[in-house]
């Protein structure tokens, strides 16, 4: 991960409820290619993936009133903002309801187009990580973080049963938290 | 409460990755509040799924930063679009944040719930009115079922009949002791033909009318049985569609001779000999 963390959580959230620019300007330097890859990874276009980020940051900004440290992490709360305002693109650019959750298979080919395109990330790490995932787990996973599918929805759409997806999930959750330590 | 039942229910990841309703969020955080194994299990999906995101991380596009700052003192006035989209359709997008005004959205449940009884209502009434007209058709299709099945019975109970008539006829021809008698057109009567059948033991006798002409609608064929130049009446007979089966007719004592007359419906008690249309000698 990066090296510099001037700030801590708290700090972070104290600055940007102060209205502290500076502050905010580290959170962006710090946080936006993640919600970047997220906006990119629902969108699967770099314009509106561009837009959506805008739109992300400026909520932050104004909505960081709301934000309540003591129900969970900033970043989830960002990634929770970041995924809804991707999808509601989605939405809105007269997208089905259901594109969301479309082409899953088109998703697997993404993870390769990234790989070579995006040197941000630990190119080894990361496959050691997708490697040991299986297909199945990877789409459970990717379906709940990105596309917003409770995991009712992604039994329907993979229409396997409600248990087998918690499963699954736990599975999958529990092997990438192993599998992080390594990398 | 089974805190470990709880944690594998997966409605902590759906808690986590924002998908949960606020009422259900809610229930998780004041689960997560009162079980510290819920709480580091929340804790732990959301660095989990931190992690996971930021292996995808890639740079944004560098001029936006700049534009984000720049927009950063704009009023919300200036932003219609953003301000519209804070609050998204249908996902919670603030998960962690306090719900803006219970009262509102108590009042929206109501609302709800009095669209959905309104509805709910409505479907009734049609599944009603659509299971109330369906028994009307249902009756109708009975009726009409049970006046198909009547006239399947009467059908079936005429072929009866034909066969039972067939099977009597086929006996009368099989018999060998019934006399056939051909009894060709008499006079000006050429080309007309009609034959008795009788038996002289049984005394049983029917015709066949082959080829008479179909007699006026006030008018019979009547067949007379003649010993000795005296005719005796054997009964009158149909044309028409029977034409062409064989008649039983009054049973006959004797006969030399068989003829055919023309007389009044009903029969006449002596025929009309310028009305006989054929006749013909009982052989041997």
């Amino acid at each position: 991960m990066e090296s510099a963390f001037t700030y801590t959580e708290s700090e972070l959230v104290q600055g940007l409820k102060a209205k502290d620019q500076k502050v905010f300007g580290y959170l962006y330097d710090r946080y936006s290619p993640a919600l970047y890859g997220v906006a990119l990874k629902v969108l699967n276009d770099e314009s509106n993936a561009n837009d959506v980020l805008q739109e992300v940051f400026l909520k932050i900004w104004r909505n960081i009133d709301r934000y309540d440290e003591s129900k969970g992490r900033l970043f989830t709360w960002m990634l929770n903002i970041t995924r809804n305002s991707a999808i509601d693109t989605l939405r809105s650019k007269a997208h089905k309801m259901d594109q969301k959750i479309q082409d899953i298979g088109d998703d697997v080919h993404l993870y390769t187009g990234n790989l070579t395109v995006h040197p941000s990330v630990d190119h080894l790490g990361l496959s050691k990580v997708l490697e040991k995932l299986t297909k199945e787990q990877r789409i459970i996973i990717d379906l709940a973080y990105y596309k917003g599918c409770t995991q009712e929805e992604i039994s329907k759409v993979l229409e396997i049963p409600l248990g087998t997806v918690k499963t699954r999930m736990r599975n999958a959750i529990i092997q990438l938290r192993n599998l992080l330590k390594l990398v | 409460m089974d805190v470990q039942r709880y944690i594998s229910s997966g409605i902590i990841e759906n808690h986590v990755t924002g998908l949960l309703s606020e009422v259900e969020s809610r229930e998780v955080l004041s689960t997560m509040q009162q079980y510290p194994e819920v709480k580091a299990a929340a804790d732990a999906l959301q660095v989990d799924m931190e992690r996971y995101i930021q292996l995808w991380a890639t740079k944004p596009p560098a001029g936006i930063k700049r534009q984000i700052m720049e927009r950063l003192h704009k009023t919300e006035a200036d932003e219609p679009v953003v301000a519209e989209s804070e609050t998204p359709a249908e996902t919670n997008e603030d998960t962690f944040s306090e719900n803006t005004g219970l009262n509102i959205s108590q009042l929206q449940i109501w609302q709800y719930s009095a669209a959905a009884a309104i509805v709910l209502l409505l479907g009734s009434i049609v599944m009603n009115v659509v299971s109330y007209s369906n028994s009307g058709s249902y009756q109708q299709q009975i009726s009409s079922l049970q006046t198909e099945q009547s006239s399947l019975m009467a059908e079936k109970e005429a072929l009866k009949e034909q066969l039972e008539f067939a099977h009597k006829e086929m006996g009368v021809m099989k018999d060998p002791s019934f006399k056939w008698t051909r009894m060709p057109g008499v006079g000006k009567h050429t080309g007309v033909v009609a034959t008795v059948c009788w038996n002289p033991q049984s005394k049983e006798t029917f015709i066949l009318a082959q080829a008479l002409p179909e007699p006026p609608v006030d008018k019979q064929y009547q067949l007379w049985a003649i010993v000795n130049g005296k005719p005796i009446d054997a009964g009158v007979f149909e044309l028409g569609n029977k034409a062409h089966s064989v008649q039983k007719v009054k049973p006959v004592e004797n006969a030399q001779v068989f003829a055919v007359t023309l007389e009044k419906k009903g029969g006449n008690p002596s025929p009309t000999l310028d009305q006989m249309f054929v006749a013909g000698k009982v052989a041997g």
